[in-house]
């Protein structure tokens, strides 16, 4: 069955003059938008869901904050040891200090070929520094530390060695210890001594807890991507009549995904500045008892703050992983929300 | 303006929706889809508005091919068409005026635009002074009055309404379908699906009339 007809022109002037259009203003509404109306369009609506979404999130600031709060606090649990570690490195000395190499020279070097080694030593790929220690020097510091230091005056001659301090440039058992047969093999070497079962300790210490911190990231990072996912989800499901109705009166999938987009950066910067907040406080509230517990070792050793750098950081990283959580979130629903 | 030929929709569940429809309407014409419930006119609703697909035959809007249009392709279709429906779908946490300004919002028109725009749509359904009420301040025949406003203010070249008067008094239903002359005599195609036989009959469009699917009535109203 087929049919077609075509009703009679009614154009009315006169209505038409009072619902404020004319016909050739519908013919003309197809025309293909330029470029600049394009762009302003994408501009405008940029802005409106980011007024939009942040007048939505301040019309419930208590539960706003402490969505932001949950997420801070996973953030800043792995960051906070993270901080710490570097801490404790810092405290127990450089990694380059607890590997350095000692080498010892034989009893008949002189102090001014011990310098040229030095030199020799110091100019190896491998090495970062290496340092000069002189027989009288070593004896000093030997009387001081033995706690002999009477006995040891008693003797007729000097019985330490000059040696070389070499600090390495990496940390790499394989590569110390082939520095070290290069450092022994040198003349006038009598030993090279490097204490290789510290270090590897050290290391496995240091690289449990890089992985033990780098794990707790990643749990963090997938606990803060389902908080922001489900936020973001309960959001979509208060607005699927107004989503329903932006698709039926076009909007694309890009229009109706936007708000959340900026909603889930939006709760990430939150979470990220008190994030940052929660860590400086905490480790200034630390600090008080470090510093007290450092001077009874007589160190003047206390806790370093936020670093300006880390700060930003998480605050970025903060705003990416709302904005990802958010993505994920609506990629998610966002097939369910085809108009009913 | 639309043409159906042969087409036909068969959900998944084995529930044939239309049967080989074939028709087509001129771009200005005003027409009414009527039928019992289940005839199949809001299936017809929803494929020219995109939201199902049909599963035989063609289905052209303004020239494009409505079986083989693009998930990417749909919302620019559908900002060509406005649509009515009985529930009005309105926002009730957006003022009259945010309500309207909608489709023109995603077109991305600039504030002074849409604000011309939005009064001039209010005043074509005379509510241009409430437009900062919320629409449960009003009455049913003012919400969609409000639906009309939204359908027609970003101008599309066809108009949809699906069942529009249905929860309206016969006063009220003649006055909404008062409007929507109107915005046919600017040019826009305007097609209402209604069981409302009565009022149709008064209006003396041409009508298409499904049973279970199949377009068994092609002719003026009234007649």
């Amino acid at each position: 069955m087929s049919a077609s007809r075509k009703s009679d022109p009614k154009a009315n002037p006169s209505t038409a003059e009072r619902v404020g259009g004319s016909v050739k203003k519908v013919e003309a509404k197809h025309d293909e938008p330029d470029f600049r109306t394009l762009f302003h369009a994408w501009l405008e609506s940029h802005r409106a869901s980011l007024v939009d979404s942040l007048g939505r999130l301040l019309k419930q600031p208590i539960g706003s904050f402490f969505t932001c709060l949950v997420m801070a606090v996973a953030l800043s649990l792995p960051m906070g040891l993270a901080l710490l570690l570097d801490n404790v490195e810092r405290l127990g000395g450089s990694w380059q200090r607890a590997a350095q190499i000692s080498v010892f020279l034989r009893l008949d070097v002189d102090a001014a070929a011990g310098q040229r080694l030095r030199e020799e030593i110091a100019a190896l790929p491998d090495v970062a520094e290496a340092q000069w220690i002189s027989r009288e020097a070593a004896l000093e510091e030997f009387q001081q530390l033995s706690g002999i230091g009477e006995a040891l005056r008693e003797l007729p001659d000097n019985p330490l060695p000059g040696s070389v301090l070499v600090t390495p440039r990496e940390i790499d058992k394989d590569k110390l210890e082939a520095l070290r047969q290069t450092l022994a093999g040198m003349p006038g070497v009598e030993q090279a001594q490097l204490d290789l079962l510290w270090v590897e300790r050290l290391t496995a210490i240091l690289k449990l807890g890089d992985r033990f911190v780098f794990g707790l990231t990643l749990l963090l990072v997938a606990t803060l991507l389902l908080v922001i996912g489900n936020t973001i989800r309960l959001h979509i499901e208060n607005r699927r009549t107004e989503i329903e109705v932006v698709k039926l009166v076009g909007g694309t999938d890009g229009y109706v995904r936007r708000p959340f987009l900026y909603m889930g950066a939006i709760y990430g910067l939150g979470a990220g500045l008190i994030a940052w907040a929660l860590l400086a406080y905490g480790l200034g509230w630390l600090n008080e008892a470090v510093v007290r517990l450092a001077g009874l070792y007589g160190s003047d050793f206390g806790l370093a703050g936020v670093p300006s750098g880390d700060a930003v950081s998480l605050v970025v990283g903060a705003v990416l992983l709302g904005y990802i959580g958010a993505w994920l979130a609506v990629a998610r629903h966002l097939s369910e929300l085809a108009p009913r | 303006m639309i043409r159906f030929d042969q087409v036909g929709k068969r959900y998944p569940n084995g529930h044939v929706g239309l049967h080989e429809l074939s028709f087509h309407v001129q771009r200005g014409e005003f027409l009414f889809v009527t039928g019992h419930s289940g005839a199949g006119k809001s299936t017809l609703l929803r494929l020219l508005l995109a939201m199902e697909r049909p599963t035989s035959g063609k289905l052209l809007l303004a020239g494009q091919d409505l079986s083989r249009i693009t998930n990417a392709q749909i919302p620019f279709l559908r900002r060509q068409i406005g649509v009515v429906f009985q529930n009005h779908q309105l926002l009730f946490d957006r003022t009259v005026f945010d309500n309207v300004a909608l489709p023109l919002q995603i077109l991305g028109l600039n504030k002074r635009e849409i604000g011309q725009r939005v009064m001039t749509a209010l005043e074509r359904v005379s509510l241009k002074d409430k437009a900062l009420q919320y629409p449960a301040d009003l009455s049913t025949g003012q919400q969609q009055r409000v639906g009309i406003a939204r359908a027609v203010v970003h101008r599309p070249a066809l108009l949809l309404a699906d069942e529009p008067t249905g929860n309206l008094d016969p006063r009220l239903a003649a006055e909404i379908m008062g409007v929507f002359e109107d915005i046919n005599r600017l040019g826009t195609t305007v097609l209402i699906a209604s069981h409302d036989l009565a009022l149709i009959a008064r209006m003396r469009h041409r009508m298409l009339t499904l049973q279970r699917g199949r377009l068994i009535g092609d002719g003026e109203a009234g007649r």
